[in-house]
């Protein structure tokens, strides 16, 4: 039999080892949580944003205007009208301050040839700086029926996807 | 004499082994507790979504035709399930003014009839509702001021604005309102009729965010210059009009399978002269007469959604002479041509909400 | 073998193993916004009522739908990675529009009537 005369020590040993590297783990790390669903918040708040500042571009001011801004924006490739609307719309805030955001704007549409039926190409359509730091970036889509020529096609009624890449500034 | 050589027997080393693997575990979610953390503190943008979308997306409940939470008076306040901006179902973030100002409306009370009615949930949020409203200069909100730490949400609307309708000098003399100048003309009862055709009204335009729909919205008329109308008279300005009544007729079908028109009411609070104040006639009027149909229930009381309303304004004159009429021509058509209206339109806005 | 404080040692660790329990509820609610935020995001509510407005518009206002609808199920597959079609058929009086999205989590049939 082992002789265990001196266990109690060692139990004693080890514990206050235990106890020590215990403490200084646990003053380490409450300095900070992490939480991991915080990205998605903020890019939920931010999807939603710029799919309601899209939906209000192509929705008419009154009866009288048969097409919405974003149909002639799209049809007449209008970049600066693009930018001076999206960008007043998502950044104006109650109080003074007015928030960072920045967007990258493009169209997709379908290119009808020969030889492929269901092809598609992207169109620049505008953008607020090119994107080069910020945040984690979402993209909102709208689409949009217009009479445009595009690609090969003659002047048509098209359906087109307007894609912007949002973000917010550091 | 003891030997304390110190070894531990080998269970002993089994059981602190295991226990010391899921003290590990334990160890690693402590720092998590130490931290001031309630389970309600992560939710509050959750909160915040869901409240921005009843709020923008949902017309709110009751909201039919005939029956719309916005019309209820404070007695029928249990009666309203939820509260809703926007103007109908299919109409997301196009919000009606009619429901905007109701929910800002004073009389309801903060926090209870709004979380009731908009939070919902057990747990006693605290929120803060805004709605910026850039044209008009103007940011309504209701509730407590934000803190630090807030779940948020911000949604882009458009509010629709009220139709209204001008008739002043030049509509006037183009569309011949008056009587001409010759003698057997000359009486000092005048009628100015205006139509609210309903079955048209209703149907040419059927998507709520461009329909004029006097059941439920606003609508405002301004006949104005009408000292102008007065030709047969050397000074126009000496002759006193006198607005004798406003009367509402319906056009319904009798027995006989003909159209006839029945009064329903008057309408007592025509405003004169550019005074916001009505004024219940007879009143004597300068040069203008402003009707503002800005109470929902005084339009739908009539239940003339599927045929049409006149407005007869009846004017005395103290001499013989002509004046504003058009009962011999035809009723001014409160309609969709921007010439004769203009149109209701949709106005940019921001609502955002907060909750903590 | 000295057995004096097995049940002190025990009682011990049976506190331990409570605290434990504890300490997991409690982590886990900070999981409760992440999941929350993630299923907004998936469901495509906005894609759908979209895709859905754009189709009805094209229909209501006399366009093309043959070109419409070629252009949105290629454009709808390689962008949105959705399969969308919607097709018209037109009755004794009356005009149906038949919409179908499927984005693989999510399916959305709908059969529209205008009067």
């Amino acid at each position: 039999m082992v002789n265990d005369g001196g266990q109690l020590y060692t139990i004693e040993g080890v514990s206050a080892g235990l106890i020590m590297l215990l403490t200084a783990y646990f003053v380490l790390n409450s300095t900070s949580i992490y939480t991991p669903g915080d990205s998605h918040i903020n890019d939920m708040q931010l999807e939603v944003l710029g799919y309601d500042a899209l939906l209000m571009m192509n929705t008419p001011a009154n009866n009288t205007m048969v097409k919405s801004p974003l149909q002639e924006i799209v049809e007449q490739d209008d970049g600066q009208r693009f930018k001076t609307m999206f960008m007043n719309l998502t950044n104006n805030k109650t109080g003074s301050t007015t928030d960072r955001l920045q967007f990258s704007a493009n169209y997709t549409y379908r290119i009808q040839t020969a030889s492929t039926q269901n092809a598609t190409a992207s169109a620049f359509l505008s953008s607020s700086r090119p994107y080069t730091e910020g945040e984690h970036a979402v993209r909102v889509t709208k689409w949009v029926i217009v009479d445009k020529q595009l690609g090969s096609s003659p002047v048509h009624n098209r359906a087109v996807l307007v894609e912007v890449l949002l973000w917010r500034d550091a | 004499m003891t030997q304390d050589s110190g070894n531990l027997s080998i269970d002993f080393l089994v059981g602190f082994t295991i226990f010391i693997l899921a003290f590990i575990g334990v160890a690693t979610m402590i720092p998590g507790i130490l931290i001031d953390l309630n389970a309600h503190g992560v939710d509050y943008d959750a909160v915040a979504y869901r409240s921005g979308v009843i709020l923008v997306e949902d017309p709110g409940e009751p909201s039919s035709d005939l029956n719309s939470w916005e019309t209820f008076n404070d007695m029928q306040k249990p009666n309203i399930t939820r509260f809703g901006l926007a103007l109908s179902r299919d109409t997301p973030n196009i919000l009606s003014q009619e429901k905007v100002d109701r929910f800002f409306c004073t009389t309801f009370v903060y926090p209870d009839d709004y979380h009731q009615k908009v939070i919902f949930g057990d747990y006693p949020y605290q929120f803060n509702i805004s709605l910026l409203d850039p044209d008009n200069n103007l940011t309504r909100s209701v509730g407590d001021i934000i803190p630090p730490n807030h779940g948020y949400i911000r949604r882009l609307v458009k509010i629709k604005g009220p139709s209204n309708a001008t008739i002043g000098a030049s509509y006037i003399e183009a569309h011949h309102y008056y009587y001409d100048n010759s003698p057997s003309d000359n009486v000092s009862t005048h009628v100015f009729s205006i139509l609210l055709n309903n079955t048209y009204l209703l149907n040419a335009v059927k998507d709520p965010s461009y329909q004029i729909n006097p059941q439920k919205e606003q609508i405002m008329i301004n006949i104005t210059d009408l000292r102008s109308t007065i030709k047969n008279q050397a000074n126009p300005q000496l002759i006193n009009i006198t607005l004798a009544k406003v009367e509402v007729y319906r056009r319904d079908l009798n027995p006989l399978g003909t159209y006839q028109l029945d009064l329903m009411r008057t309408f007592d609070t025509p405003r004169i002269d550019g005074n916001s104040t009505p004024q219940l006639p007879p009143v004597s009027v300068k040069d203008n007469v402003t009707l503002l149909f800005n109470d929902p229930h005084f339009i739908s009381q009539f239940r003339a959604q599927d045929t049409s309303l006149y407005i007869n304004l009846t004017f005395n004159l103290d001499q013989p002479g002509t004046f504003l009429n058009n009962s011999f021509s035809s009723p001014f058509n409160y309609d969709y041509s921007s010439a004769n209206v203009t149109q209701p339109s949709l106005r940019n806005a921001a609502v955002e909400v907060s909750v903590w | 073998m000295n057995e004096d404080a097995q049940w002190i040692i025990m009682m011990g660790f049976l506190v331990s193993f409570s605290f434990f329990f504890l300490a997991m509820v409690i982590n886990q609610s900070t999981v409760v916004g992440q999941t929350t935020a993630e299923s907004v995001s998936e469901f495509p509510k906005n894609d759908i009522r979209d895709t859905r407005d754009a189709i009805l518009w094209s229909v209501n206002n006399g366009t093309d739908t043959d070109w419409v609808q070629r252009d949105m199920s290629a454009i709808s597959l390689s962008r949105r990675d959705a399969v969308v079609g919607f097709s018209t058929f037109t009755s004794i009086d009356h005009e149906f529009v038949y919409i179908h999205f499927n984005n693989g989590v999510t399916s959305y049939n709908e059969n529209w009537t205008i009067l």
